[in-house]
């Protein structure tokens, strides 16, 4: 009896420990979008200032680096710099488009102003572009193919080399 | 012309509504109850449905939305499992690694049942008599006994 409670028990604590061991290692804010691989919801949405209206699908054909910010998240002002200055370097070969999270135009109008902008930043509806794209937080990058494919997702503020890493990803 | 704003319709994902419209009591009820089944992505184990952040409002908007328009329940879910992954689900689908979560406690309440029923079968069993094991010894004190 008491060597078949310790088989049981040695079964038992092994099951549990091979279910934490899946988990080690992993980051548990992290979770893979089921977007990746798949074409990119589309919207056409106003930027701030311009007011012209950027329609995603009117983009096909050029490679799209499409970035969720706000100005109250203190990660996107240390990628702003990134994303401005790799925007001017790749020039028309690569349209970064933002997208306004949980944030009023006059904070990004305000911001933009002061720190520059290289790129249309647009005002999501109700949050109903960011909800679609499955943002949690920001700042989260999507990387869009020619076709129009969502091929890879970025969570967190990005490195120039990060960036350009990922962007190889969309000139392919 | 100038162009119209645009945002990304639930039907890229799930198609037409296969629903019934709502509206009024009907509509708010079935508003709260498909909110709470959706977890606020930026809280910690909030749903949707209870959580007062600006993100979960949003949701919770579009969730009426959705219902209004005639999309079921089923696939208001699966508009936001596209968005989201299975993890913006409340309730985890029986499937793959998921299933563990109702087999585990039905299995270690079953091993248990086992355990529990062996060991009182065991105290249920009378306990042999230690005459039955040492006749010598018994018989040797009978007849000491009966000599005197």
């Amino acid at each position: 009896m008491n060597r078949t409670v310790l088989i049981i028990g040695i079964v038992i604590a092994a099951a549990v420990i091979a279910l934490f061991a899946m988990s080690f290692g992993r980051d548990p804010q992290h979770i893979a979008s089921p977007l990746v691989g798949r074409a990119a919801p589309s919207f056409a949405l106003r930027a701030v200032g311009s007011g012209d209206i950027v329609d995603i699908a009117k983009l096909r054909g050029k490679p799209v680096v499409l970035n969720f910010w706000a100005t109250w998240c203190g990660p996107c002002h240390a990628e702003h710099p990134v994303l401005v200055q790799a925007a001017r370097a790749l020039g028309p070969d690569v349209q970064f488009v933002g997208v306004v999270f949980s944030d009023t135009e006059a904070n990004i109008a305000s911001f933009l102003r002061e720190r520059g902008e290289a790129y249309p930043t647009l005002l999501d509806d109700n949050g109903k572009t960011s909800i679609a794209y499955g943002v949690g937080g920001v700042p989260e990058t999507f990387f869009i193919d020619r076709s129009g494919k969502i091929v890879a997702k970025y969570e967190g503020p990005m490195s120039g080399d990060t960036l350009q890493e990922y962007v190889q990803k969309v000139l392919r | 012309m100038l162009q119209a704003t645009k945002v990304p319709d639930a039907a890229q994902f799930v198609g037409a509504p296969q629903g019934t419209p709502l509206q009024g009591a009907e509509l708010a009820t079935r508003t709260v109850e498909v909110a709470g089944q959706l977890r606020c992505p930026v809280c910690q184990g909030l749903s949707v449905g209870d959580s007062p952040s600006a993100m979960a409002m949003n949701m919770k908007e579009q969730v009426r939305e959705l219902l209004a328009r005639g999309y079921s329940r089923d696939q208001i879910l699966a508009y936001f499992e596209q968005s989201y992954g299975e993890f913006v689900l409340l309730k985890p689908k029986f499937r793959g690694v998921n299933s563990l979560v109702w087999i585990l406690p039905l299995l270690a309440l079953a091993i248990g049942a086992v355990l529990v029923a062996t060991k009182m079968r065991r105290l249920e069993q009378p306990v042999p008599t230690t005459a039955a094991m040492d006749d010598e010894y018994v018989s040797r004190v009978r007849q000491l006994v009966e000599k005197e």
